[in-house]
């Protein structure tokens, strides 16, 4: 690959990234959505394989983020180009050799400016964004004791069926169903319920990482689905003898943070408001900061005497323990962390979401939040990070997208290479197969990328070019 | 710093009908270091991983410096300040150098779980006094240069040094070296030798030692004693050893002495 890249110079590379820019502006003034996407991937492709001058590199970012904004502000070509922002910041996140301060301002452009430019335009993108931090925030959790500890929980989404429920119960009249005279708490107490839902969770974690972790590898992943199944059982039946959760209707009506202030802010900033976009807008800066704070408890962890104990454990827990790491509390701790990662978000997901059933807090939920990991790169930030937008874009957008233009065609009564796409079954439709797209993706990526999209990185401290 | 003493008496492992160690007692003396010899499949390995709480003897008591350890978990008998190396090498391959020699120090740092994530309290304070100390202990294994190579990408020699500054980042008063110098070369295996005197004269540290290499045992070691099937068979002064019929035909096999 390296052999390859060094055959093109550096003055062509640099030339066709220019051309390929000029050729997506062209296409977005003509109005042109298909072509415009595909330029706008071509040039990703052209900057990640075949990377001219970093400054050079960071000035075709920037003009890639400038275009995929305003073709998003203008609805030309779809979502598609929401995952051209995506991408902007997977490679800046990888550029080398240039001043930290313009990474840091061009980033912050890209989730500041272009994503909510481009979600006022579409409201859906602000719930993509909104979805894709929450799953980041739960992966960057189970990262923790999946990616670093090397301890394979299979049922995460109890933890965040635990903060999801904490909230939605009393932040619902569903409290009344077992306190009568219990009122409804007021949305400010959200920020209060995270907190709490970050002890109930780690407190959990710990209660059944007691007897779970004495297990290992396999027998641990068992142990763990079961128990995550026992807790999703558990919300699905506590409707009765008593009332607590609702069983398989859920709980509605659950309150959201109060906004006055925030919309007031936003008057005087002059900023576009709707009553819709005011809430996914709230949401999606406090995701943002949330990710920020999750971020930076993770490398710091990382890079402490925990962080490094629990590493030592995943390659050699009899050399760990030889080095006096003790086993028990240093897998608990790496459980609590997870588990309160994702307690927390079910709070926000509550909260956001102004619903929650048991639904949400399946097996398969588990099974996701562990191939973000798995896809990203296990122990790897920004790897996790890659694999939560990646798999939910693909899950909220792609496939549904796909279903959709497959749908028109049906309807249209298109004829796509000789057959009529009116007589196309029913049952193809790809937002159904997304198990089997995802199962594919993980088998290619165990096959070309066994260590994720974004590897772990450790010792080599040189950067990749 | 000063080393403890090791005092076991009348261990016994049974693996089913297997008598891995049987009724070993031995002494290692505060500042000295014993070696213990057998033939493959002796019980050495055995005997270190009983000493270490990996195994729980089935009868006997070991004690350390005063305290009896029969029985702990081998994590709190690292803390105690036991430090150990692996025959069969046994380093974090997918951290780096310098990493593996902090987990060693892991719990003689002094950072709390609140500190080390908001990065608060001394803890870059304590983070670059242990990082300092790793680099120290590199230095003297003359392996500085690589702190920041993964430890896989070690060769064999280096890997076993890693091993020794990896034990010796808990700062134990007793270290048990499991065949060091198995697989290194001539020159290599006289390096340990210095890095073993060193590690007695300058830290006073108590060593056993398991070591197949004769000539390196005989100049190192201040007392030894001979297993063979699990029993110890000889012990004394290395001059004693080395004359013990006994320890000739366990060698040798019968009438090896005269062959």
């Amino acid at each position: 690959m390296n052999r390859f890249v060094g055959a093109v110079p550096a003055t062509a590379r640099l030339a066709v990234t220019v051309l390929l820019l000029a050729a997506m502006g062209g296409f977005l003034a003509l109005g042109w959505g298909a072509a415009a996407v595909l330029a706008a991937y071509a040039t990703l492709f052209v900057l990640a394989a075949f990377p001219p001058d970093p400054r050079w590199k960071l000035a075709a970012l920037a003009v890639l983020t400038l275009e995929a904004t305003l073709g998003l502000a203008s609805k030309i070509g779809g979502d598609l180009l929401f995952i051209a922002l995506v991408g902007v910041l997977v490679l800046l996140l990888r550029l080398p050799k240039v001043a930290v301060w313009l990474k840091v301002l061009l980033g912050a452009a890209v989730l500041l400016l272009g994503i909510p430019i481009a979600g006022f335009a579409n409201t859906f993108l602000f719930e993509l964004g909104i979805q894709i931090g929450i799953y980041s925030a739960m992966a960057l959790g189970l990262n923790v004791v999946v990616g670093m500890a090397g301890l394979l929980d299979m049922g995460y989404a109890a933890f965040f069926a635990i903060g999801a429920y904490t909230w939605a119960i009393f932040g619902s009249s569903q409290v009344q169903h077992f306190l009568t005279t219990w009122v409804p708490l007021n949305g400010n107490f959200v920020y209060l319920f995270m907190g709490l839902a970050i002890l109930a969770t780690a407190a959990t974690g710990i209660l059944i990482g007691l007897p779970a972790l004495r297990l290992r590898g396999d027998y641990l992943a068992i142990v763990t689905l079961g128990l995550g199944e026992v807790v999703r059982i558990l919300a699905n039946n506590l409707d009765h003898p008593l009332n607590l959760t609702n069983g398989p209707q859920g709980i509605t009506g659950i309150t959201k943070p109060p906004i006055e202030g925030f919309q007031a802010l936003l008057a005087a900033l002059g900023i576009p408001r709707s009553a819709s976009t005011d809430y996914q807008l709230f949401f999606y800066l406090l995701v943002l900061v949330i990710i920020g704070f999750i971020v930076l408890v993770n490398v710091n962890l990382a890079r402490s005497k925990f962080g490094r104990a629990w590493v030592a454990i995943r390659e050699d827990e009899i050399a760990a323990k030889a080095m006096g790491i003790p086993m028990v509390k240093t897998k608990l701790l790496a459980f609590a962390t997870g588990a309160a990662f994702s307690g927390a978000m079910g709070v926000l997901f509550a909260a956001q979401r102004g619903f929650v059933s048991p639904e949400t807090f399946t097996l398969t939920a588990s099974i996701t939040i562990l191939g973000m990991v798995v896809l990203g790169g296990m122990g790897s930030v920004p790897g996790v990070i890659l694999g939560a937008a990646a798999l939910t874009i693909l899950n909220l957008d792609l496939l549904k997208g796909f279903s959709e233009v497959l749908n028109t065609m049906r309807q249209d009564g298109t004829v796509l290479l000789g057959f009529p796409m009116s007589q196309l079954p029913s049952q193809v439709d790809p937002a159904k197969y997304e198990r089997l797209v995802f199962g594919i993706i993980l088998i290619l990526m165990m096959i070309f990328r066994p260590e994720g999209l974004i590897p772990e990185r450790r010792g080599s401290r040189e950067e990749e070019a | 710093m000063t080393g403890s003493s090791l005092t076991v008496e009348g261990v016994s492992k049974r693996f089913g009908g297997l008598l891995a160690v049987n009724k070993v007692s031995l002494r290692a003396e505060a500042g000295k270091i014993l070696s213990v010899i057998g033939p493959n499949g002796a019980g050495k390995t055995t005997f270190f991983n009983l000493l270490t709480g990996i195994y729980e003897p089935d009868e006997g008591q070991i004690l350390f410096g005063n305290r009896n350890i029969t029985g702990k978990k081998s994590d709190s008998i690292a803390s105690l300040g036991i430090g150990r190396t692996f025959q069969n090498i046994r380093l974090f391959s997918g951290m780096t150098v310098l990493e593996n020699v902090l987990v060693g120090h892991h719990n003689r740092i002094r950072t709390n779980y609140a500190s080390a994530i908001f990065r608060w309290g001394g803890f870059g304070k304590e983070e670059r006094r242990a990082e300092a100390r790793a680099h120290e202990l590199l230095r003297y294994l003359q392996l500085d240069e690589r702190a920041d190579d993964l430890a896989a990408n070690l060769s064999y020699g280096d890997q076993r040094r890693l091993e020794i500054a990896r034990a010796l980042a808990l700062e134990p008063t007793l270290l048990l070296l499991d065949e060091p110098a198995a697989g290194m070369n001539p020159q290599e295996t006289e390096d340990l030798k210095h890095t073993i005197l060193a590690l007695k004269a300058d830290l006073g540290l108590t060593i056993v030692l398991i070591e197949h290499d004769m000539a390196m045992v005989m100049t190192l070691s201040d007392r030894i004693t001979v297993l063979e099937y699990g029993s110890v068979i000889a012990d004394g002064l290395p001059e004693e050893v080395k004359a013990n019929p006994r320890v000739i035909e366990a060698y040798l096999g019968k009438g090896g002495a005269n062959a």
